[in-house]
């Protein structure tokens, strides 16, 4: 099943799906629509090239390009294998969320942790352990995580 | 020759069947529409908040004309910019669940089935692209992490417009779908798929939730015992107070304690004032609460005591309308110096501030005189005042 999807079993009832590409009627508000996004995307785009001796306009396609293929390129497809695995190893539930919502807070917190950003001249900065903290977070994550578990166990048991 | 090109032409439909196929590998029910609508939906109201706020903090920084900010109200801007910074970290589980949702049709093919499929697919890549840009290099400017060759405000500033422009393209183009998933209340799907949904988006939601949780307190001091994983703690910092930019990063840690420092008023004025350290702490004092809000989204409460800058211009016989320039010691850098326009410094509660809590200002907090305006950007409360200038 594809992004189409959701439920190719329903296929006959409208209107959870609906056809492909519907026929694109030019109209005046899609018209309004593209004038304003196309309007802001051309601004943006000008600001980068005008502004070149702050926007870098090279290096900042080289970072742009950069997020797009680390994320599609890298990033996605490990997310794929685990989500494999996990199908495999028949993951409960509650460990998929808690291994996302983990996976989400880390990555927030990556820049911090490294601590890249510390400056001797200024200790506001930065100014918690934050290698400890994330830990202290995820624990928490997987405190819940296995309450979640055990209680929907117990109650299906009972159930 | 022949035989070559059969197997070629063999080959090429083997590929081409493979390639229809691989969208259709992708398994979870969770890579569906409905799903796809209602993050969109999501990230379409935390990308406008973000795109409001951040235009709101670009032109107060750079006011155009004769645009006046009000002060008024006090903790406006803490509270725009806090959410400018706290709901672009909120965006990014948003982002990652959404991308991760619709990545089977990255793998379409043919790639491109007409110019306008090719067209849209473009603005896609800089939806994405721009999304990605947007939010990653948020957060490494909040936690101070500068690896790029460009300035962050230029570059986020008009990535912002890419973004936006996108953004509503791509809702022109997806609108029928949109509403075909988020406005039809009909449930059709089977309830184990219902059920994969909800957990989904639900754990999305309490990744955003969490996120939120654990660094809103570097801007709202009731939760700030919760921020772990905020780049600032609103209590810690000299006198209690964060700080941006050190006295030694300024490169004013010698000539902040020059005996003869004189603050001086001049421009379009009537008297021309010089005055010394002490005679400033002779001037009627008054003490105002206020917060100092960072456009990185900290932002912190203090109580300071100085003299109203109305005072101030009233002494140098300063015209109400005139447009004030508040000049640091410092002899560089992008905010030595910044403009106050008639609402900010007629307001009483706008200080040349010399105390905070009580205590005379410690170097990195501006020693001696700083600016303390109510509804204005941190990076506009000008340190280490040596000069008011009206125009």
């Amino acid at each position: 099943m594809g992004v189409e999807g959701g439920g190719g079993v329903n296929a006959p009832r409208l209107p959870r799906r609906l056809p492909r590409r519907l026929p694109r009627r030019v109209n005046a508000p899609r018209l309004l629509g593209y004038a304003i996004g196309g309007g802001l995307v051309l601004t943006g785009l000008t600001g980068l090239l005008v502004d070149a001796r702050h926007s870098d306009p090279l290096g900042w396609a080289l970072w742009f390009g950069g997020f797009v293929v680390a994320h599609d390129g890298v990033l996605v497809p490990l997310v794929l294998l685990v989500g494999v695995a996990a199908g495999r190893l028949r993951t409960p539930p509650w460990v998929r969320a808690g291994l996302i919502v983990a996976a989400v807070l880390s990555f927030v917190a990556l820049p911090m942790v490294t601590g890249l950003g510390r400056r001797a001249d200024n200790p506001s900065l930065l100014p918690l352990n934050y290698g400890r903290n994330l830990l202290v977070v995820l624990g928490l994550v997987a405190l819940v995580t296995a309450l979640g578990t055990i209680a929907t166990r117990l109650r299906r048991r009972r159930g | 020759m022949v035989r070559d090109s059969v197997v070629d032409s063999a080959v090429r439909e083997r590929a081409e069947t493979l390639l229809r196929s691989v969208p259709g590998r992708f398994g979870s029910v969770l890579h569906s529409e409905r799903v796809a609508a209602r993050l969109g939906m999501w990230l379409g109201i935390s990308f406008t908040v973000a795109f409001a706020t951040g235009l709101i903090s670009h032109f107060m920084q750079h006011p155009p004309g004769g645009l006046a900010w009000p002060s008024r109200p006090v903790g406006l801007y803490r509270v725009t910019q806090g959410l400018h910074v706290i709901g672009g970290l909120a965006t990014v589980p948003l982002l990652f669940a959404k991308l991760w949702t619709v990545y089977p049709k990255l793998w379409q093919w043919p790639p491109f089935r007409s110019l306008s499929h090719a067209m849209e697919r473009a603005l896609v890549l800089v939806l994405v692209g721009a999304s990605l840009f947007q939010l990653v290099t948020g957060l490494l400017n909040i936690s101070y992490v500068y690896l790029w060759p460009f300035s962050f405000p230029v570059a986020h500033y008009w990535t912002a417009y890419l973004l936006y422009g996108a953004l509503i393209i791509h809702v022109v183009n997806e609108w029928a779908k949109i509403r075909g998933n988020l406005w039809t209340r009909e449930q059709v799907d089977p309830p184990e798929t219902v059920t994969a949904r909800r957990r989904f988006l639900g754990t999305v939601a309490a990744a955003s939730g969490l996120t939120v949780l654990f660094t809103v307190g570097e801007t709202y001091a009731p939760l700030s015992r919760l921020a772990l994983l905020a780049p600032r703690d609103p209590h810690i910092g000299p006198q209690g107070l964060p700080v941006n930019k050190s006295a030694e990063a300024a490169g004013v840690t010698t000539v902040i304690h020059d005996p003869g420092y004189r603050l001086t008023v001049t421009g379009a004025v009537r008297t021309p004032l010089s005055l010394a350290y002490d005679d400033l702490l002779r001037l009627p004092q008054h003490t105002v609460r206020l917060p100092i809000a960072c456009v990185e989204g900290w932002s912190a409460e203090a109580e300071w005591s100085g003299i109203r800058l109305r005072d101030l211009a009233a002494l140098a016989g300063i015209a109400p309308d005139a447009v004030l320039t508040v000049e640091s010691l410092e002899r560089g850098g992008g905010y030595r110096s910044s403009e106050v326009r008639p609402p900010h410094w007629n307001d009483p509660l706008t200080l040349l501030a010399l105390r905070i809590g009580g205590a005379p200002l410690a170097p990195d907090h501006g020693f001696p005189v700083r600016l303390i305006a109510p509804n204005r950007p941190g990076v506009l409360q000008t340190k280490w005042v040596s000069k008011v200038v009206a125009a």
